[in-house]
């Protein structure tokens, strides 16, 4: 009876591990948006100045050149807020009218904290567009010695 | 002369300040929309909405990027911007609209209908929305829900996964103003 209870129990075991490991193997096809990107190379490297120049003076060339692509954009900080639970950056540009909205990846937590108003930055994230202020999402913070 | 001039000047640039005081600006608005069916339930947000609060002339104006919401699995996104919204050929949602009897002077929570035309997908349509008014220190807040159906704005959906998506889809959204200075 031991025995056969324990025997039991070992197949319930694999089983439920079985399909565990089943759900474990198939989630990477489920990745969220939210990826994160510190780690991959950007198409594109600029300076704040030059983007918001791109997009102010020819939008429908800067989408072609930027959408949908990682960029890394060199520039200072305007603002850093808090809106909606999300962590954004905002760098500043030569025309105060536009600004580059930086949506930080959860993982940019510890530097976030270390970021300061005016601080010069490196951010890589990936171009969604233009409104006001051109968009970029997954953002990884690339924090640049004082010069 | 020279003086009438700079009189002109002045009174222009004066008349500049004024209009600018009346605007209000939302960089991150929130806009969030759902899905529900029987088969899966779809959540999208974008957190980047922007939006003009004009409190005299009484007008909103928002404009946001399809592409900038984010799903929670990437094939959602894939389908919504490929197939559905088109985002190479519709890369923008834009609302107009005035608010009924706003009085922007009024303290504290006040509800009030948003009348306007709502464009998706290059198709326009006029939408009544019941908003809730928030006035604190002089900042605004706006929240409100809709339904959108699919069916008008021409979204085409394939059979085989049209029970994933639902026929109405149930929009909500979050602006937060601050005074628009420049």
């Amino acid at each position: 009876m031991k025995i056969k209870n324990k025997f039991l129990l070992i197949t319930l075991l694999s089983f439920l591990f079985g399909i565990l490991g089943y759900y474990y193997l198939r989630n990477p096809l489920y990745t969220s948006t939210e990826k994160n990107i510190e780690n991959e190379a950007p198409a594109l490297a600029l300076n704040a100045n030059e983007l918001i120049k791109a997009f102010a003076t020819a939008e429908d060339e800067s989408i072609k050149k930027y959408e949908g692509k990682i960029i890394e954009v060199t520039g200072f900080i305007k603002e850093i807020t808090f809106l909606n639970d999300r962590n954004t950056v905002i760098l500043t540009s030569q025309n105060s009218a536009f600004g580059i909205i930086c949506d930080i990846h959860p993982n940019q937590k510890d530097k976030l904290k270390q970021l300061q108003q005016h601080q010069k930055i490196r951010v890589k994230g990936i171009c969604k567009g233009f409104l006001k202020d051109v968009i970029l999402l997954n953002c990884s913070i690339d924090l640049l010695p004082n010069e | 002369m020279n003086k009438i001039l700079s009189l002109l000047v002045l009174c222009i640039s004066f008349a500049n300040l004024g209009s600018k005081k009346d605007q209000y600006i939302a960089r991150q608005g929130q806009v969030t929309f759902f899905s529900y069916t029987s088969v899966e339930n779809i959540e999208a947000k974008n957190n980047q909405v922007l939006s003009i609060l004009d409190i005299d002339k009484q007008e909103i104006a928002i404009s946001m990027l399809m592409r900038a919401f984010v799903f929670k699995k990437d094939l959602m996104y894939e389908h919504f911007n490929e197939s559905y919204i088109e985002s190479d050929l519709y890369p923008k949602a834009n609302f107009e609209g005035k608010i009924i009897d706003f009085d922007a002077s009024k303290k504290g929570v006040q509800t009030k209908i948003i009348r306007g035309n709502l464009t998706i997908h290059g198709i326009s349509k006029k939408i009544e929305i019941k908003s809730t008014i928030e006035n604190t220190n002089g900042n605004y807040t706006i929240l409100g829900k809709f339904d959108a159906s699919v069916t008008d704005f021409q979204i085409k959906i394939p059979p085989i996964l049209s029970s994933n998506i639902a026929k109405t889809i149930s929009i909500q959204f979050k602006f937060q103003y601050q005074p628009y200075d420049e």
